[in-house]
């Protein structure tokens, strides 16, 4: 067992280097290597603390294209963006999975081989720490002088008698003791603390384990989903109802929980003066909600940082944005379209909102719109701009086609985006609208009339089952990094010798695991609680002597 | 020597790699069937019970599923806005009109959309049979527990008990709706 | 509840105060440098044994007593240190027991007037720094920390408090130049580069898990900014030494002379970064807890997160290479520094400049 070792070993050593060093003489001296030992010599050096160095170096290294590059996962436009202004550089980067950089084999591979290492170094380590539970400190060495701490004084006690008192001392002091199984050694008393460092350290590292296989968890068994919702309507937890679905690997679209939820409003507020004025000061959407068909309807409020629980699903508002009402009427006089049209706001501030309106079934030709909702309008040398986010001035300017939409033949298409190849504009200019006002198309082909505005929201559902337990695994590692940062592994040692009329009692200790320093105060103050103790003792005694 | 360690590190890396690829990477976002259409005749004894709803009409009046008990039904799920919906819209107007002699009924059922534009659609491609309003995805959710629908188009074929026979998940071909139909009514198109 | 500010402009008064009074105390602490009572250069080991003859006597004052106390440069100073209370000893071997470490007010005493003067100016920057900190979250009525300078305001703060701790407790005041003149220029960029009118947060920020987390992660960097400092001299000082033993360099030099043993140093760096990693996976913990409330997932890859990740990596890192031979000393701290970097980095670079939603910065 590697726990009783001499106290001259250097105390900075892990027991893994140890055991590093212990094997190479022993391979050194055994001989020839063959295949098996080939294969100990390539574990060892994945389980050694210098591998585990590199692949720390690797993993920070690994991370960095990935918050640097736009990734799959979450940002998808950028990264077309980014293939449209590389289109040299882009494919490469793909190829090296730099695109998803988070879940690449490489990334994996480098993750997995730090935990194998971690696993490798960790379970042997805490088989032996189970076995060492009940072990004993080792006999103090003849020399107490030579240890890193030590002291010395004399006493009128025997030997015997300070050997007792020096251990009762110890004892009450939460040290694990040993003495003397007879006298022919003299009188001594061995004690070891900090067991606990160990354990605290092994539970961080399994706990650590413990998180990635919670990622794995949600990874394998969770799913990711967002919907846009326009205030006033429903929908309803099928696949066909999200705009997006990320299953993980194991889900289907059947474990999606079958709830519904209505947007009966929202509200936002912003903040209208001062240094921070347009930013949002709340926003709040009122549900409703079935968790099932048939089931009871139940209202909620849902906010940012206020999700909803339902069927074992959480649902998130995640943004909001406005949809501006169109009323189109086409060439033969019929209403061919009715509806909210969800405008997206991009980078431009204030909700500057970009849409689009197809008008599919307009006779004698379909009719598109392209169009920028303005909340706050205000028109700066001919461009107009917003400059507030809540619709205190709203205004519409629009943009006409006809023509082909390009949709009869079956391709999708997104509903924020409007294809002109096949449309001619019928408006030379963007015509502006106020709300209720109607634009006559030219050539009698129809009117469009902007009716007014609703909000949206946007709202994530996700599923993790693996959220839970990857909390809990992050509470224990917390745990075990306090507690083996806390705890110090040390021994102390005391033997007591005749010498002339009295004894000489001589107190040794080092700390095993200190690179921190510490113990010597500690030391201290036990050598000097064990001298005030002998002499008490010895006072005591003559006390009942006189 | 040192290359044979290389090699069975490697090896180990390599396993370890391939594995944590299958499980990372099913990720891909998932939306609509639009280009890929599988048809599926679902054999006696797995045939699932259509589960019944009662719902607006785009003309106004409410209708009860479980009224068409006794009729063979296509039962279309569309929308004015899906692309491949509007592919396959001439296809389901004349077998719709073909296969009314045979005493089978067309309904639609039309997701994610307003009155106007789905009128509007139905004008358009000459659909005559009756559509009922789905804007809350509610008789998708509910028909979504008995077979897979994924999105629109989808067309399931129900016969007279009212059990779900086939399905064309996506763009449904002549071919394909005539087969099932052939298959569930007996009878050839006309 | 609307923004008081007035008493934001009361905050900004007091921080102004802090730092003049902070450049006043580092040049106080450089007065020491140059004008102090004259120190020994300290090479102890860890493991040189203390003797101390006392004889006789309660108080031994006088007695020559040797040997630091835990992990102090407390050698350095010319003071005597009390040796403890010493029963009447019969026998004829003379007791040799540890030292006892002086009261800590004594030591400053003991110090010489330069060190008193750049201590009382601390504490008084100090007060003056912390005050600023609580009336700006008066002033915005939530915890003050939810931008940049008010983050950057708050992170001096805990790293000069903590400081001002380990001067006292270890006696290493011959690093509080350093420490304070990084206090300084910090928050002198602060002040003239990003500085925010008080101001209210946006509703992505509001929830108590804001407070949480950005505590802790104000708490942690405030902690890794001291040990950044200390690893900075580590790496000059041991640069010194090396140039010496070379016969590059004279022995001895000014300044060289004044600081604490390279492993003194390299010791209180570790326990500061020992005290730092806790609070920063604390963190990110509690960083993971807010996410999954306002964003639906408790990790994304954000590049915040990604960068804290890399932050969090590397002073494990550094804390794995204090295991290692071969990888002690100058190498850990070249680790230390790059975590630092990152830490910096995420800070200054990626929450202004990087899109993701951790863009709350408020500089335009």
């Amino acid at each position: 067992m590697t726990d009783v070792r001499a106290p001259e070993a250097d105390p900075f050593e892990s027991a893994a280097e140890q055991d590093d060093r212990e094997d190479r003489s022993r391979d050194r001296a055994a001989g020839t290597l063959g295949f098996a030992d080939w294969l100990k010599w390539g574990w060892r050096q994945l389980t050694s603390m210098r591998i585990a160095l590199v692949l720390l170096f690797l993993l920070a290294l690994g991370s960095v294209p990935g918050s640097m590059l736009p990734q799959e996962g979450t940002d998808a436009a950028g990264v077309q963006q980014y293939y449209t202004s590389h289109p040299a550089l882009a494919p490469l980067l793909n190829h090296l999975g730099l695109f998803n950089v988070f879940a690449a084999p490489w990334f994996a591979a480098i993750y997995l081989l730090l935990f194998t290492s971690l696993v490798g170094c960790v379970v042997p380590r805490t088989f032996r720490l189970a076995g060492s539970a009940r072990a004993l400190p080792p006999r103090a060495p003849r020399h107490l002088t030579r240890l890193p701490r030590s002291a010395e004084y004399t006493t009128v006690l025997a030997p015997a008698l300070a050997a007792e008192v020096a251990a009762t001392v110890l004892a009450g002091h939460g040290f694990r003791l040993r003495r003397p199984a007879d006298a022919s050694g003299g009188a001594w008393v061995s004690a070891e603390k900090g067991y606990l460092r160990e354990v605290g350290n092994l539970l961080f590292h399994l706990a650590l384990l413990g998180v990635l296989v919670s990622v794995a968890l949600g990874g394998l068994f969770g799913y990711k989903a967002d919907r846009l919702l326009v205030q006033g309507t429903t929908f309803a937890d099928t696949q066909s109802a999200l705009d997006e679905f990320y299953p993980g690997r194991l889900v289907t679209a059947a474990d999606l929980g079958p709830f519904t939820i209505t947007l009966n409003r929202f509200d936002a507020s912003y903040i209208t003066s001062g240094a921070q004025r347009g930013q949002p000061a709340s926003f709040d959407a009122q549900i409703s909600y079935a968790a099932y068909p048939g089931g009871p309807v139940r209202t909620d409020q849902l906010e940012v940082n206020r999700p909803l629980s339902v069927d074992g699903a959480k649902v998130y508002l995640i943004g909001h944005g406005y949809a501006p009402v169109f009323k189109v009427t086409d060439a033969r006089g019929q209403v061919v379209y009715d509806q909210a049209t969800p405008f997206i706001s991009g980078s431009s501030g204030n909700f500057l909102s970009q849409g689009v309106v197809k008008v599919l079934d307009a006779q004698p030709e379909q009719l598109g719109f392209t169009g920028v909702f303005v909340p706050t309008a205000v028109e700066a040398g001919g461009v107009l701009e917003s400059v507030f986010p809540a619709a205190d001035n709203p205004v519409v300017s629009l943009i006409a086609y006809a023509g082909n939409l390009g949709l009869n033949s079956g391709v999708t298409q997104s509903v924020y985006q409007m294809d002109t190849a096949g449309m001619r504009r019928l408006t030379a200019d963007p015509q502006l609208l106020l709300p209720g006002q109607s634009l006559k198309l030219p050539g009698g082909q129809g009117t469009i009339t902007f009716t007014g505005y609703v909000p949206w929201v946007s709202l994530a559902i996700t599923h993790d089952p693996g959220q839970l337990p990857a909390l809990i695994c992050g509470i224990a590692a917390l745990g075990g990094l306090l507690l083996s940062f806390m705890v110090r592994r040390r021994r102390v040692f005391v033997r007591a010798r005749a010498s002339g009329p009295g004894t000489t009692v001589q107190i040794g200790g080092l700390a095993r695991t200190d690179a921190s320093g510490g113990f010597e105060a500690e030391f201290a103050s036990l050598a000097a609680e064990l001298r005030s103790a002998h002499h008490q003792a010895a006072a005591s005694r003559q006390h009942e002597g006189e | 020597m040192v290359v044979l360690a290389a090699t069975v590190l490697a090896g180990v890396t390599l396993a370890v790699v391939l594995l944590t690829g299958w499980a990372t990477g099913g990720n891909s976002g998932v939306t609509d069937v639009a280009g890929s259409t599988s048809a599926v005749l679902y054999p006696a004894g797995h045939r699932p019970l259509a589960p019944d709803f009662t719902a607006t009409t785009l003309t106004g009046s409410r209708l009860r599923f479980s009224s068409y008990r006794g009729q063979v039904v296509v039962l279309n799920f569309w929308g004015s806005w899906c692309g491949p919906c509007r592919e396959e819209a001439p296809t389901l107007a004349v077998a719709a009109r073909q296969y009314r002699s045979a005493g089978v009924a067309f309904l639609g059922v039309d997701v994610r959309d307003t009155t106007a534009s789905a009128l509007a659609f139905a004008r358009d491609f000459g659909i005559t049979y009756p559509s009922v309003s789905d804007s809350g995805s509610e008789i998708t959710l509910d028909f979504t527990t008995v077979v897979p629908i994924a999105g629109t188009p989808t067309t399931l074929v129900i016969d007279r008990t009212g059990h779900i026979t086939g399905a064309v998940f996506g763009t449904a071909t002549y071919q394909e709706l005539t087969d099932l139909l052939a298959k569930v009514t007996g009878k050839a198109a006309g | 509840m609307p923004v008081n500010l007035a008493l934001g402009h009361v905050s900004n008064d007091f921080l102004i105060a802090a730092l003049v009074i902070y450049s006043l105390s580092v040049v106080a602490f450089a007065g020491d440098f140059a004008f102090g009572r004259p120190r020994r250069a300290v090479a102890s080991e860890p493991q040189v044994r203390e003797r101390a003859s006392t004889l006789a006597g309660v108080g031994a004052a006088g007695a020559a007593v040797a040997g630091p106390a835990a992990g102090a440069p407390a050698a350095a100073d010319g003071g005597p240190a009390d040796g403890p209370a010493a029963a009447p000893a019969a026998a004829a071997v003379p007791d040799s027991m540890p030292a006892v470490a002086a009261p800590p007010l004594r030591a400053v005493a003991q110090a010489g007037r330069w060190v008193q003067a750049a201590m009382a100016l601390s504490a008084v920057a100090v007060v003056a720094h912390t005050a600023a900190v609580v009336t700006r979250g008066l002033a915005v009525h939530r915890a003050p920390w939810g931008n940049m300078y008010e983050f950057v305001t708050a992170l001096t703060c805990v790293a000069a408090i903590f400081f001002l701790f380990v001067m006292v407790r270890y006696r290493a005041w011959a690093l509080g130049v350093f420490v304070m003149g990084a206090v300084v220029v910090a928050l002198g960029l602060a002040e003239t580069l990003i500085y925010t009118a008080a101001g209210q947060l946006v509703p992505a920020l509001q929830s108590y898990w804001l407070d949480i987390h950005v505590t802790a992660m104000t708490l942690a960097t405030g902690i890794f900014f001291v040990a950044a400092v200390l690893g900075v001299v580590y790496l000059v000082a041991d640069r010194y030494s090396r140039r010496v033993a070379a016969g590059r360099a004279e022995p001895g030099n000014g300044i060289m002379r004044r600081l604490p043993g390279l492993e003194q140093i390299d010791r209180l760096t570790y326990r500061t970064i020992m005290f730092g990693f806790p609070v920063w996976t604390f963190g990110v913990i509690a960083g993971a807890i807010w996410a999954d409330q306002a964003w639906g997932r408790y990790w994304g890859w954000d590049p915040v997160e990604t960068w804290a990740f890399i932050t969090w990596v590397l002073y494990a890192a550094f804390l794995h290479a204090r295991a290692t031979a071969g990888w002690r000393g100058r190498r850990a701290h070249y680790i230390q520094l790059l975590g630092f970097a990152s830490l910096m980095f995420n800070i200054l670079v990626v929450q202004v400049f990087i899109a993701g939603l951790h863009s709350y910065a408020g500089v335009s």
